[in-house]
């Protein structure tokens, strides 16, 4: 399995594939990261390359140690080559070898482990964890035909990494709507899931519209993220759909696929019916019965019925229109404010909030105090809110450049060494970062780098405030599945 | 199973064959009269449904179009299990995607519905020059099964409604005719009639 072509190396000893430094197999011009996943015949050794004072390369061999007769069948290795960093996760027969060059501190580590692990989780769900009995069986067994066609989900996922938060936060997303909007699509979920489904999610991209398990299901983000990417990555998915006609006779095609949920049970393969119900969003309804087909069909006739019906589907296409939270918005007036809904909110928002305001007003200047962005986890919720990027970090790679700096921060938050910590604060050359951990959540705000320290800390509270204010839209809210 | 009441039929047909023998593209072409040049890998199996007039009854196929990938070979049975048909499709520029066909053949043969219409399709028949498999191998292998073997092109649509047709006229029209071996009378006949009649 490999990450993208430039990375193709799955079946090759690395000892063979990189004898030359400067070989452009690992580019080391490109500020990326790049995941391979090796089965353990493949990989007996790797090589680390470092540089003495003569300026001639040196490549150090060292054994990369076997998982036989570790019960957990976990090791990780990690390998300096001169800029390069090159980390190990065994995960019994499997190999999954992640190659760095962005010279990320040692703190990074930690990341680089839930990105592996993840990948490993990715695959689970394609192949449940059964696969392990085949390397068992025969040592030389060849996993490649089995991932056949689903290059596109694993480089989908390792793109994720550099902007979906909820691959380090292990937290799902939610669509903003209003709350009687969401109760409306949770209540005839779990209409269904009370007729013997075991999960039935409706998402819109990658955020939540709303979701329900069967009693005492719980259903976990990472298999949420890794279902959703899955789903999304698959064009299969799509196919037939007529995405320019919105009527339910257009769309001919419905799925029906085995997939395993490896938070849930990483064992079992599990059935899931899917099918898009406009452009955007897409219901899946798993089962433990392969024979459910039909059931599923025709629960999801009745739920599209009702979403028809209530309005909800053309709720979730303007809700996806006007975006999320925008830090432009967060109130000045820190006073609780009883009924007040965010403008970009609900169905409340005012005819004179016209959408082209932000390019006028506001174009440069990101929020008041200097805030430019956050992201606020709730931690009993098992849910984040993100808010939308304003002007200051509007480009792909600003994006991509944040999302990187709260990942340290939360590996530094997080690190069982040191934390965890109850806040830090962090000024560079492009921002100043503040993360705040209680009990309850996790704020992590990044604010223009001239931000004074004690507005930015005030700032952070109003912005607590306002995601308190709003919950009852940027979060689903009981009658969750979820354990915590 | 094909079950019919009055002169409409409903059909179960899957569609089985190696990855990339056009198994998507010639439902497509049926379902849709479309053609796509890149064509994505099928996840498990897609569900489709289309209703095709022919001379004495109204056929309407629930079409499983499965995914070729090896991962999901051991679940096929859930999908042909109970078929009235099924299209065994091969790729007639590629010798290998012949050879799995044979193989879901003899699948079917051991584990089908034993009165199964199995048609097989060469498909991919407008790359005459890249040919593999002969029409004459493909004719006589379907002969000695006992198939019925069309070439067909998703991409020029030739011969694509032909095959779903000849299989809608092949389709067992009434159940109870070839059942040999006879009536059996049940304990509440008048209930079963009224069950019978409202299921139109």
């Amino acid at each position: 399995m490999s990450s993208d072509s430039s990375s193709s190396t799955s079946g090759d000893d690395p000892t063979d594939q990189n004898p030359n430094p400067n070989d452009k197999s690992i580019d080391a011009t490109e500020d990326r990261l790049q995941s391979i996943a090796l089965t353990e015949p493949d990989v007996v050794e790797a090589s680390s390359c470092q540089e003495p004072s003569n300026g001639h390369r040196k490549w150090i061999t060292e054994r990369v140690p076997w998982s036989r007769g570790n019960p957990r069948g976990d090791r990780v290795k990690l390998v300096r080559a001169g800029k390069h960093q090159v980390v190990f996760l065994v995960k019994g027969p499997i190999y999954l070898v992640c190659i760095s060059c962005t010279e990320e501190p040692y703190e990074s580590l930690l990341l680089f482990l839930i990105q592996l692990i993840m990948i490993w989780m990715q695959m689970l769900l394609i192949l449940t964890k059964s696969v392990n009995r085949c390397f068992e069986k025969n040592p030389k067994f060849d996993m490649t035909p089995l991932l056949g066609g689903t290059d596109v989900v694993f480089s989908s996922l390792i793109h994720s990494f550099s902007w979906n938060p909820a691959t380090f936060l292990h937290a799902y997303t939610c669509l903003p709507l209003a709350y009687a909007t969401r109760q409306a699509a949770g209540a005839i979920l779990q209409d269904v899931a009370d007729s013997g489904v075991l999960f039935a999610i409706l998402m819109c991209k990658h955020k939540v519209v709303s979701l329900v398990g069967a009693q005492k299901a719980s259903l976990h983000p990472d298999d949420m993220l890794l279902l959703a990417n899955f789903v999304m990555s698959s064009e299969s998915f799509r196919q037939f759909s007529n995405l320019t006609c919105l009527l339910a006779s257009c769309r001919t095609s419905e799925s029906f696929s085995p997939i395993c949920l490896p938070r849930y049970n990483p064992m079992a393969f599990l059935y899931a019916y899917v099918q898009y119900l406009d452009v955007d969003t897409y219901l899946m309804l798993l089962t433990t019965s392969s024979d459910a087909f039909y059931h599923l069909k025709d629960c999801r006739i009745r739920i599209e019925t009702v979403l028809l019906k209530s309005n909800v589907l053309s709720e979730v296409q303007r809700s996806l229109l006007d975006g999320g939270m925008h830090v432009e918005d967060l109130p000045v007036d820190p006073a609780p404010r009883s009924g007040y809904l965010s403008p970009h909110l609900g169905q409340h928002r005012p005819v004179t909030d016209s959408p082209d305001r932000f390019g006028e007003v506001f174009s440069g200047i990101g929020g008041p105090a200097g805030l430019w962005h956050f992201i606020y986890r709730s931690i009993y919720l098992d849910q984040y809110v993100a808010s939308e990027f304003p002007s200051p970090i509007n480009s792909p790679r600003q994006q991509k450049r944040l999302y990187r700096a709260y990942q340290k921060l939360y590996a530094s938050m997080h690190d069982r060494g040191t934390g965890p910590h109850k806040t830090q604060f962090r000024r560079d050359e492009n921002y100043v970062l503040l993360c705040w951990v209680t009990q309850d959540f996790e704020l992590y705000a990044a604010f223009d780098p001239l931000a004074d320290k004690a507005v930015a800390i005030k700032t952070c509270n109003r912005v607590c405030q306002w995601v308190k204010d709003v919950e009852n839209e940027i979060f689903l809210l009981g009658a969750s599945p979820f354990s915590w | 199973m094909a079950t019919s009441g009055n002169k409409n039929i409903n059909a179960k047909l899957v569609l089985l064959g190696d990855v990339g023998a056009g198994k998507s593209s010639l439902v497509l072409r049926f379902v849709k009269g479309q053609f796509v040049e890149f064509q994505e890998s099928t996840i498990g199996a897609a569900f489709f449904s289309q209703t095709l007039a022919v001379n004495d009854a109204t056929v309407k196929f629930e079409i499983w179009d499965t995914a070729g990938q090896e991962r999901y070979h051991s679940l096929a049975p859930m999908y042909y299990r109970g078929a009235a048909a099924a299209i065994i499709v091969f790729d007639i520029t590629n010798q290998t995607s012949f050879d799995r066909a044979k193989k879901w053949v003899q699948e079917l043969q051991a584990q089908g519905n034993p009165n199964m219409v199995m048609a097989l399709a060469g498909n991919k028949a407008d790359l005459l020059d890249a040919r593999k498999v002969t029409a004459e191998e493909a004719q006589a292998y379907a002969q000695e099964n006992g198939l019925f073997f069309l070439e067909t092109s998703a991409k020029t649509a030739t011969n694509v409604n032909d095959i779903f047709y000849e299989i809608a006229k092949r389709l067992p029209r009434a159940q109870p005719v070839e059942n040999p071996s006879g009536m059996v009378l049940m304990d509440r006949p008048a209930e079963r009639a009224a069950s019978a009649s409202c299921c139109s």
